[in-house]
């Protein structure tokens, strides 16, 4: 066949077809999901023992058997826009006890690295925010001090001012004077000389290969 | 013996006291830790929930550490010990790429569980010299070193026994409670407080209608998170104790180590009531 027939035959295909896009229901984001994580979705039967075992259930927009139902209705947008993905403190109840063995925790913990790897912005600021200063003490020292990690969390944008609106600001100073005087705060990090290792698979993970 | 030891972060600020107690017992019972070198951060709950590829790469540097001193690895922190096993998995199933030398070969023990052994347990038994008699206690394990029990290795996740044994063998009345294992919300409790709070209030009070006098934890997070919750408390305070803390308290004749002064919670109106200290 000559190529200019197979051109205009794949775009009469394509013009009779409406274009799908991962999300656009159908299985693709199921799809991605389930080949990602490993996990099988699909033998939810929707008992709920997961929502029921869940500690921050209350908590939570979405609660953790929807958010399997929603995972296989492709709403990857709610699922990314949800608290449920931030709230979550992994402590793995859902999993453990689940009949059909479906890693709930796993999925939520995908869900939450795909909402850091897209544009969408978190809906619990604060609590990304926080993990996000802790990987970046990391990044800097090898090891974390909880001093500095409280330091540099105050100091990201509207943290600061959230507390002074609450005002526990001043307990929370008060918390870490208590805590100094006892002798539980180091007043300076502790670098590990493994850092430079660290650095270097971040620089690899930015696309640095060489 | 000899095993190498991966302190983690916690334990080298918030939770200090927990360091000298551990360094202090495993003396008493003449095994030696060998502190990897140069260690790093788990990387824990921030690492796995924003990268994956982290999550698996920040504890495999401490198993390529600990493969080259060639020891057994023993952690005393929940979260450092989840981590480092759920690495281990995944280096032993080549799903990730390590720029280091590591198999992921090397035994990753809990120390609790390692301590529970019945050979552990018997070797702690013949050290007790000031035997624990009447303090009620309820152990309380947190999520992070029993479950998922894949990982983990748990078989008894739903009732954990491991500190109970070690805290009867030093001679306390351990209680039975349901909440061994329930979160405390420690990783949330910066960013989102009043979710943090309400679990880890609802620990407290259970394990106080129980009839506890005082909680045994081997979390770093759990020890701190239950302790400075009951900063402004008047009266009801509950000591949350390190399981090496009192296996020391045990061990010892008498007289109290000045880490008990490191607790929010003073311990020491408890022990002099019970009439351990003087």
């Amino acid at each position: 066949m000559a190529i200019e027939n197979i051109s205009e035959a794949l775009a009469e295909d394509s013009s009779n077809k409406e274009r799908k896009l991962i999300g656009d229901a159908e299985n693709y984001f199921l799809d991605r999901v389930q080949g990602e994580t490993g996990v099988n979705i699909a033998a939810c039967y929707q008992c709920e023992r997961c929502t029921n075992a869940c500690p921050v259930s209350h908590y939570m927009d979405i609660k953790p058997h929807q958010v399997i139902r929603y995972t296989q209705l492709g709403w990857r947008e709610a699922l990314l826009n949800s608290s449920t993905i931030w709230v979550c403190l992994s402590c793995e109840m859902c999993s453990t006890y689940c009949p059909n063995e479906v890693d709930v925790a796993e999925i939520i913990n995908h869900l939450r690295n795909m909402a850091a790897h897209s544009a969408i912005t978190p809906k619990e600021r604060s609590l990304a925010v926080f993990h996000q200063t802790f990987l970046e003490q990391l990044q800097r020292y090898g090891r974390i001090n909880e001093l500095w990690l409280m330091n540099f969390y105050n100091l990201k944008p509207n943290i600061l001012k959230e507390k002074l609106e609450k005002g526990t600001l001043k307990e929370e100073l008060l918390l870490g004077l208590t805590l100094w005087k006892k002798g539980r705060l180091n007043l300076f990090p502790r670098r590990s000389k493994m850092i430079k290792e660290i650095k270097s698979v971040y620089r690899r993970k930015r696309g640095d290969i060489v | 013996m000899k095993l190498s030891f991966y302190p983690g972060c916690s334990l080298e600020g918030m939770a200090n006291d927990y360091t000298r107690s551990i360094v202090a017992v495993f003396k008493d019972l003449d095994i030696e830790l060998v502190e990897i070198e140069d260690w790093t951060c788990c990387g824990s709950t921030a690492a796995h929930s924003l990268s994956q590829l982290m999550s698996v790469v920040l504890p495999a540097i401490n198993l390529a550490a600990a493969e080259k001193i060639g020891l057994d690895i023993v952690s005393p922190c929940a979260m450092c010990f989840n981590r480092l096993r759920f690495s281990q998995q995944m280096i032993q199933r080549k799903l990730f790429d390590i720029p280091w030398q590591v198999t992921g070969d090397l035994r990753v023990h809990d120390m609790t569980r390692f301590l529970a052994e019945p050979s552990m347990i018997h070797s702690i038994q013949k050290r007790v010299v000031r035997p624990l008699e009447g303090l009620k206690v309820v152990c309380y394990y947190g999520c992070q070193m029993v479950r998922p029990p894949k990982i983990t290795g748990y078989k008894d996740y739903e009732n954990p026994k491991t500190l109970d044994r070690i805290a009867s063998a030093l001679g306390a009345e351990v209680m039975d409670w349901s909440y061994k294992s329930t979160c405390c919300g420690a990783g949330i409790g910066i960013a989102r407080k009043d979710i943090g709070e309400s679990l880890t209030k609802r620990i407290l009070v259970k394990a106080r209608q129980t009839g506890a006098q005082a909680i045994v934890v081997s979390c770093p997070l759990c020890q701190s998170n239950l302790d400075i919750i009951q900063k402004n408390a008047s009266e009801d305070r509950t000591p949350i104790f390190y399981f090496t803390e009192l296996m020391r308290l045990a061990f010892e004749e008498k007289g109290a180590e000045k880490w008990f002064n490191m607790h929010i919670t003073d311990p020491l109106p408890l022990l002099i009531q019970k009439g351990f200290v003087n």
